[in-house]
């Protein structure tokens, strides 16, 4: 955290408490797909909730930022006294493992869509884990879990890091970025 | 009240301590026992409104039906089919039925006790004992509140949005598909201005000479007395007491 200026934690946490209010707001939206697909329906948007994760790293693509968002929207959510409670913190973290450990393989020095796309994937790799042990989902059928496995890491990929990417380049340009990693990164592929 | 001047710090290691213990239990009565004591709990060590609790309660209670009939229906099929439980009128095998019932048990459990601690902690409080008990850099815990302190500033910042959306010729959404856009277009301009809010924050605190240096002081402080240890004592006897229970009458 040495190399962190306080700006940029300000502004992470920022993110964190307007995608932990997205967060809540897709948990009945998840609901509702479970109630059409069974269990399977959360995994089809699970990628939504790996979205700040690959918003932070990407705009200010320093170590930890996406497991430290992704904890804080955990908390806010949390906080906010909805969801299911301090166990969400912990899937919270776990997911922000995920996508850190994508960010970590290459060193945090690469921020292609390809990375971010892997970024989600990881998360769902983790918090499928997390909830194959917590939520029971042991007792399904084997195709069954394999199945909600591939539509999470799919979601993963196309909403968290595909959309988390499109969301933070819209922001870049409209320039309130100009003093973080991506802003910069913006200007100097516009100026060249 | 006791629950609402326990210490933060310990208040939430014990919860967590708990929903794990929790995790590895898969019969529906210590769930069962383990509920109705820590709403038991809730009420008579702490300050809490029984009609704000239920009404808090309902979407875990909905969550929790929705788990019960789905691991119900995509359960693998038991080794002994003839073994079933008959209920308002339907057959279900015994096996999954239990574990059905637990799973959502759990869920409920869990939520009972994130309620105990939603309702008997205020935030900043928490985050300040964060920092002095479990040693979170300040730098972290106080970009945290000022973040937290945007939350009830969103809701204003959407009604300019729209405002000023509509000022510019664009009406009110109806439809389905109408809505969609209009959450697109907001959400570029909802995120600029949280961003260009907490860079002006940082900027003000940094210039009042707030470092994140860990030897501060603080105007509130918040320390373990011994009275506090009573609340992690007194949730594992609780869950020691809904698995004997559950031992005793062979569901374990």
């Amino acid at each position: 955290m040495r190399n962190w200026r306080f700006k940029e934690i300000v502004v992470m946490a920022a993110l964190s408490v307007v995608f932990a209010v997205v967060y809540l707001a897709f948990l009945p939206a998840g609901k509702l797909l479970v109630g059409l697909f069974g269990p399977i329906g959360y995994d089809l948007i699970f990628g939504i909730w790996f979205i700040v994760s690959i918003i932070a790293a990407y705009i200010i693509r320093k170590p930890g930022a996406a497991f430290l968002s992704e904890t804080i929207a955990a908390m806010v959510e949390v906080m906010i006294g909805n969801a299911t409670g301090p166990m969400l913190l912990i899937a919270g973290m776990i997911q922000g493992i995920g996508a850190e450990a994508a960010f970590a393989a290459t060193k945090w020095k690469n921020y292609a869509t390809w990375v971010l796309m892997a970024a989600g994937v990881g998360s769902a790799i983790t918090s499928f884990t997390y909830g194959y042990f917590m939520s029971g989902y042991a007792v399904l059928s084997t195709n069954y879990v394999i199945a909600m496995f591939i539509t999470r890491m799919v979601s993963g990929a196309l909403i968290a890091g595909l959309l988390g990417k499109a969301l933070s380049d819209g922001l870049a340009q409209t320039g309130v970025l100009s003093s973080f990693a991506l802003g910069k990164a913006h200007q100097k592929r516009n100026a060249a | 009240m006791f629950l609402h001047r326990l210490n933060p710090s310990i208040k939430a290691i014990t919860i967590a301590l708990i929903v794990v213990l929790l995790a590895f239990i898969f019969d529906p009565i210590t769930p069962f026992i383990f509920l109705i004591g820590t709403i038991a709990i809730t009420f008579i060590f702490g300050n809490v409104e029984w009609k704000k609790y239920i009404l808090y309660f309902i979407p875990f209670s909905i969550l929790s039906f929705g788990m019960l009939w789905t691991t119900i229906a995509f359960s693998t099929p038991s080794n002994n089919p003839n073994d079933v439980i008959t209920l308002l009128g339907m057959t279900f095998p015994r096996a999954s039925f239990l574990t059905a019932l637990a799973l959502s048990l759990r869920i409920l459990s869990v939520a009972a006790l994130s309620l105990l601690f939603i309702f008997t902690t205020n935030v900043v409080d928490f985050i300040l004992s964060l920092i002095q008990q479990l040693k979170l850099p300040p730098k972290i815990a106080y970009g945290v509140l000022a973040g937290y302190r945007f939350l009830p500033m969103m809701k204003d910042e959407l009604v300019i949005i729209h405002q000023a959306h509509r000022i510019r010729g664009i009406n009110t959404a109806h439809t389905i598909k109408d809505k969609w856009h209009q959450y697109k277009r907001f959400a570029i301009p909802l995120l600029a201005s949280a961003i260009r809010k907490a860079e002006r924050t940082a900027i003000a605190m940094e210039s009042k000479g707030f470092t994140g240096d860990k030897n501060r002081t603080f105007y509130r402080h918040f320390s373990i007395v011994k009275r506090d240890w009573l609340f992690p004592f007194m949730m594992l006897l609780l869950f020691s007491l809904a698995v004997l229970t559950s031992l005793k009458l062979g569901y374990i």
